[in-house]
């Protein structure tokens, strides 16, 4: 057991890391490990160690989990299990947030003493995918804190080839640019696709994330593999008298609003502010500048975007337009059929560990879009192709032409 | 050729149990031997599914994840023996 | 087995936790503002109004301090908070007389409060050496020594021109996705995986050769037995393989360290979203306080401070003023790894004669 008292400090690199003025995770594990609990104790330790040795000292297990799902558990186990016996096995548990990560103090409470039951009593509020990271437990407590937990009504996220917990930004919630329900429909989501959550069946993993507006603040289309952001199809609307109440609080709107708009659609005359609604790419700048004056349309609905990704395997990708517009009410159907029909051929022609955007790379988006029955668009492209190596689908035979000939054309 | 979820699950559990510690297998590799085997009248996506369900519940399989999700039969963690 | 065992229910549905101001004015928000740094008001169309206190959290979280949270949410907030997405708690009122009551508590708890509006928020981050089977760098302590250095901008004591993100990975598997951020930091490898012996018994060698996206993994033999080596020349040190198979580790203590990366975004404001990029390929591993990462990142941000225009963001920022010129104000120095090899490189390359001289 570690030496605190009289020789100095057990931990004397971790120690560093209390100084300072953001709020210290060492403190936060120390604070757990005050009271006799010995994961934590070893946990300080273990990572001291790692601190002077500048490695890590974790091992991925690929099995535990809970009876029936195949993801929402992360197998831990230290190198040094006889060194740190409390933290030989130390497992994740994915817990899924309510959507929009609201809580009430109740319900924390109860999933602390879950947790302070069953685990290390360590969380991660929350991980990156934005489920409730449960850090740390044996073997033995993975099927009793799932018990538990779903006495006090909380499921597993996804982890592994599945859908994983889907997320949403605070939408209606709190916030006045949200085009559409994104708790509403993350929700919606993440209860009918509980099956492809929790028991992996596709080639990798596959995320969704919903984000009311263009501002993207669950970075959709940097993380997940469908991108539903929010939009609108008609004009800005415009409260003139609060435009000339930030002019006249000093905002410099000729250079700062009018010269920010990606598109050069708004013109500042000193007293009103235009916007060429038709050339509005809805980037959400002018909104974001001057909330009080200006706010998204009530044509409302999003955009689906496709494909983003990490580096791992192929590369990293963002997102890129599927559906252009689509409103989005519930029971959200149309959504929910995309989703089945691509899984469909993901799974079909999918090679292990690819993700949906690599497999839309590796046959082209034209061949995807057909096989998932959408029709190309040229909202779905920056530029059309510069390369000429066009790989023409048909051509005709001699016989055909004549055939062709002895038809009279179709259209005159 | 008319087959049950049962049949199918004890053909998947054959499958997977020839390959062990061999060769790991997804839930669609077993989905796809299936059908070819069965073909798609008698069974399809939706059965393989059941029957994937089956032997999980029945803990005749584990889901296990390596870099990626895979169906074995159960056994010793490796990464949990000592170090 | 307990008869009762539920499943496939998933989360508790979010409405039983929303404050009744939210109730009421659910998708009827007219607008908000900034009242201060780390706080904002929203307003419904009937005039209701919302107040959020958003603080700075260090992500891992014992349930003590969790527990303390509660506390603040029952004194200040009818029990009512929330998480953002980037790991901040936002505390969520009606009464504005306790928003300076609430801030002072959580001062005396030591956490920030501010991440709101032209701020750097909390830095988005990953598990590292707490809890990583294959980070190359710890998270959380780089976070630390980053956010305590760069802490002014978070609670508004330094204005800054715009919103500025940071986000840490401690390896290329990017559970944080960091490659949209202003700023990244991210963990990386510099020696080909070692193949341990014995590699046959853990892993099947078609997954492990079939991992590898630069083909550098070829089946051999080793003292009698299947298994692989490397081709060094092929490796770019991206995991893959040693994430189907353990037993080619790739963690190592003498050439483990992070790079930094800049200039990507998300949000579609003014320009389009955008990767970040290449800015320090390499810095050595320092614990427990990464003195060298945290001065670069803080150089990067001063420069960024100093020349931004408002609501310019990092990418925006150097577009404007070139590559060139971003490496001369910061003092870093191009390399031969700035220049991108792998596939579509070419589209890297500048291909105009439009240079600042
Ligand atoms: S939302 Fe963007 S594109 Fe549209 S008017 Fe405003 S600044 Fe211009
Ligand atoms: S680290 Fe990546 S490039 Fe190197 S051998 Fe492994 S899979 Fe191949």
């Amino acid at each position: 057991m570690s030496e605190t008292n009289g020789k100095g400090s057990a931990t004397p690199l971790l120690d560093e890391l209390e100084k300072g003025d953001w709020p210290s995770f060492v403190t936060q594990i120390k604070e757990m490990a005050a009271d006799g609990n010995e994961q934590c104790q070893q946990l300080l330790e273990l990572l001291e160690r790692s601190y002077r040795e500048k490695i890590g000292h974790w091992k991925h297990g690929g099995i535990v989990g809970v009876h029936g799902y195949g993801g929402g558990v992360i197998g831990r186990y230290n190198d040094l299990p006889e060194e740190f016996p409390a933290i030989a096995h130390f497992h994740t548990l994915r817990v899924n947030m309510p959507t929009g990560w609201f809580y009430t103090s109740e319900v924390l409470r109860k999933i602390c003493d879950i947790w302070d039951e069953h685990g290390s009593g360590l969380t991660n509020m929350h991980g990156s995918t934005g489920d409730i990271i449960l850090l740390g437990t044996t073997t033995d407590e993975l099927e009793p804190t799932f018990q538990a937990l779903s006495e006090a009504d909380f499921d597993l996220g996804g982890s592994g080839s599945d859908v994983r917990t889907p997320s949403a930004c605070v939408g209606p919630a709190r916030c006045e640019w949200a085009c559409y329900d994104t708790l509403d429909l993350c929700n919606d989501l993440t209860q009918t696709f509980q099956d492809e959550l929790h028991r992996p069946a596709f080639p990798y993993k596959f995320k969704f994330k919903c984000s009311g507006c263009p501002n993207d603040c669950v970075a959709s289309i940097a993380r997940s593999d469908m991108s539903i952001i929010g939009t609108w199809r008609d004009d800005i609307r415009i409260d003139q008298d609060e435009v000339r109440a930030y002019a006249e609080g000093g905002m410099n709107i000729e250079r700062d609003i009018c010269g920010n708009c990606p598109t050069k659609c708004m013109a500042w005359d000193g007293n009103e502010l235009e916007i060429d609604n038709s050339n509005c790419v809805k980037c959400m700048h002018c909104i974001n500048a001057m909330p009080k004056a200006l706010r998204p349309g009530v044509d409302t609905g999003a955009t689906i975007l496709l494909g983003a990704k990490a580096p791992i395997v192929q590369g990293a990708q963002l997102s890129s337009v599927l559906i252009p517009f689509i409103k989005l009410e519930p029971p959200y159907q149309e959504i929910k059929d995309l989703a089945e029909r691509i899984w469909d051929f993901w799974g079909e022609h999918g090679k292990n560990r690819e993700r949906v955007g690599e497999l839309m790379q590796r046959v082209g988006l034209g061949n995807f879009l057909e096989a998932i029955e959408v029709e190309p668009l040229p909202e779905m492209i920056a530029a059309p192709r510069d390369n000429p190596y066009v790989f023409y689908e048909e051509y005709y035979e001699e016989e055909d032409e004549e055939a062709e000939e002895e038809e009279p054309a179709a259209v005159p | 050729m008319a087959v049950t979820t049962e049949q199918i699950a004890d053909a998947m559990y054959e499958m997977v149990k020839e390959v062990q510690g061999k060769k790991k297998l997804k839930a669609m590799d077993l989905t796809h031997a299936m059908i070819d085997r069965y073909g798609a009248e008698g069974c399809d996506k939706k059965m393989c599914k059941a029957a994937i369900r089956d032997l999980i519940d029945n803990d005749r399989c584990v889901y296990t994840y390596f870099g990626g999700s895979y169906i074995e039969l159960p056994h010793e963690e490796g990464a949990a023996s000592g170090g | 087995m307990d008869t009762q065992r539920r499943t496939d229910f998933g989360p508790p549905d979010f409405r039983r936790f929303l404050p009744p101001v939210i109730k009421d004015n659910y998708g009827k928000w007219k607008y908000h503002e900034i009242l201060k740094p780390g706080v904002m008001v929203h307003v419904g169309e009937g005039g209701d109004k919302l107040f959020t206190v958003r603080a700075g959290s260090p992500r891992l979280l014992g349930t003590k301090r969790i527990r303390k949270y509660a506390e603040l949410a029952d004194k200040y907030c009818g029990g009512h908070l929330r998480f953002t997405s980037r790991h901040n708690v936002e505390f969520l009122l009606t009464d504005e007389a306790n928003i300076d009551p609430l801030i002072k508590d959580l001062h005396d708890l030591g956490h920030p409060v501010g991440g709101i509006g032209p701020a750097i928020s909390s830095i988005v981050h990953t598990q590292g050496w707490v809890h990583c089977h294959s980070a190359a760098t710890d998270a959380s302590g780089v976070v630390k020594a980053v956010m305590d250095d760069l802490h002014e901008y978070f609670d508004g004591t330094k204005q800054i021109p715009g919103k500025l993100r940071i986000a840490l990975a401690c390896c290329l598997n990017m559970c944080g996705a960091v490659h949209c951020s202003d700023i990244a930091i991210l963990g990386v490898h510099r020696r080909p995986p070692k193949v341990q012996q014995g590699l046959n018994k853990v892993c099947e060698i078609p997954n492990v050769i079939a991992a590898c996206p630069t083909a550098a993994i070829r089946p051999s033999t080793v003292d009698g037995n299947p298994s692989v080596e490397i081709d060094e020349s092929l490796c770019m040190f991206c995991a893959n393989c040693f994430s189907v198979c353990p037993a080619l580790p790739m963690a190592d203590a003498l050439n483990d360290g992070v790079s930094i990366w800049v200039g990507g975004k998300v949000s579609n404001a003014r320009s389009e979203p955008m990767f970040s990029k290449l800015a320090v390929p390499f810095i050595e591993n320092e614990p427990p306080r990464w003195p060298t990462v945290v001065q670069a990142v803080r150089k990067i941000v001063e420069v960024w401070a100093d020349g931004a225009r408002p609501y310019e963001r990092m990418g925006d920022f150097i577009e404007r003023i070139g590559w060139p010129k971003f490496f001369k104000l910061t003092g870093i120095e191009f390399q031969k790894e700035h220049i991108d090899d792998y596939r579509y490189a070419g589209l890297s390359y500048k291909r105009s004669a439009q240079l600042r001289h």
